[in-house]
């Protein structure tokens, strides 16, 4: 598979597969987990996935160019903490804070900033410019907003386990960027 | 009803003793935990996640382009776990159908982009809507059709929802396709 491989750090205890196709600049905080055939693009400037998120097969996460611009270095999209991205979901977010979710085919357009704990149900597509308050679940045919009443729970035993599970049955990228040595180095 | 050829390259499909036609272009994570139990057909781009927890197919069915097929998880006080899947006979997956369902029953008609969410129970002969989101474990029971719009409609001696002789239609259909499901001819030279 022809791609840019230089660029993509894995940091130390990230579970990255090879099969997903990764383009551009992409920073893999520790304990991510990326499932096979999931796609990142960093076009318009780096992608920095923050720790404990969870990728799955066939999403997109995507940081895509603007009509007229050019890319840039400093124009970085951070993704937060314990982000779940379920199977087919496509996020353009401009903003990603901690903890939300993002089901099954979900689509999250370029204008949308969200903020923490919240979901963006299954098949919902949401392209305007807004920004989603924290705790914010979007849910059913007409995409309706409310504010959750109790917290998300957390992923971190489903992410124990696919860190146990994953490594036995597909090859890896091997962790190639080491925060401990290169602050030595400095 | 008689379903017209469908081609496709000897390249790209690989046929097992048993009858079995996968593409080379499917993502089939921990095969040895995959079972296919003949007259299967994968499309090209469809992933199956074995690696997860067990799947069992039935006889005849059809996995389409680009759908996932993914064991439901749990989460317990300490530790989730991967539930293995059971698909029945002549089940039909749309394109692009994520189902990651407890158990499927025999002679069921996933439609095409639908999401089937975790730990569903999808009884015999029952059909889910293309495009259709089913919320986690949820039960749709026999000879119901589960619609976009999210209601369950239809049941036993209402045919206006799921035809009466559905099982009758299902096997003819994925037998059908199964077998118009062919090779391109050799070009006559």
């Amino acid at each position: 598979m022809p791609q840019d491989n230089s660029k993509v750090k894995v940091m130390p205890k990230a579970v990255v597969c090879e099969e997903s196709k990764l383009r551009g600049d992409i920073t893999f905080s520790s304990g991510c987990v990326v499932h096979p055939s999931a796609t990142v693009i960093a076009e318009a400037g780096p992608i920095i996935i923050g720790e404990n998120c969870i990728v799955e097969e066939y999403a997109t996460i995507a940081h895509r160019l603007a009509p007229g611009e050019e890319y840039d270095d400093n124009n970085i999209l951070s993704i937060g903490t314990q982000n779940v991205f379920e199977v087919g979901c496509n996020v353009e977010a401009a903003r990603i804070g901690d903890k939300n979710v993002f089901e099954s085919k979900c689509f999250v357009g370029k204008g949308v900033s969200v903020s923490n704990g919240c979901v963006v149900g299954a098949g919902i597509k949401m392209i305007a410019r807004q920004h989603l308050p924290e705790n914010t679940v979007v849910y059913g045919e007409q995409a309706l907003q409310r504010e959750a009443i109790d917290k998300q729970g957390s992923q971190t035993l489903q992410i124990d386990f696919l860190r146990k599970v994953l490594p036995n049955y597909h090859h890896l990228r091997k962790p190639n960027y080491d925060p401990k040595k290169a602050r030595s180095v400095v | 009803m008689e379903l017209p050829d469908t081609y496709y390259s000897k390249d790209e499909y690989v046929e097992t003793a048993s009858g079995n036609k996968v593409s080379r272009h499917t993502v089939l994570c921990g095969s040895q935990n995959i079972v296919l139990n003949g007259k299967v057909i994968v499309q090209s781009g469809a992933i199956i996640r074995g690696d997860l927890a067990n799947v069992r197919a039935g006889r005849y069915c059809v996995i389409s382009k680009d759908s996932v097929i993914r064991p439901p998880y749990k989460q317990f006080s300490k530790g989730i776990a991967f539930f293995p899947m059971h698909i029945g006979d002549h089940v039909f997956i749309g394109e692009g159908a994520v189902v990651s369902a407890a158990t499927i029953g025999s002679c069921v008609y996933i439609g095409k982009n639908a999401i089937i969410g975790r730990r569903c129970t999808l009884k015999d002969c029952c059909v889910i809507e293309d495009g259709a989101v089913l919320p986690p474990e949820t039960t749709v029971s026999s000879y119901m059709r589960y619609t976009k719009k999210g209601t369950i409609e239809g049941g036993q001696g209402n045919p206006y929802f799921v035809p009466a002789a559905m099982q009758e239609e299902m096997i003819n259909y994925t037998k059908s396709f199964y077998e118009h499901f062919v090779r391109t001819p050799a070009p006559a030279s």
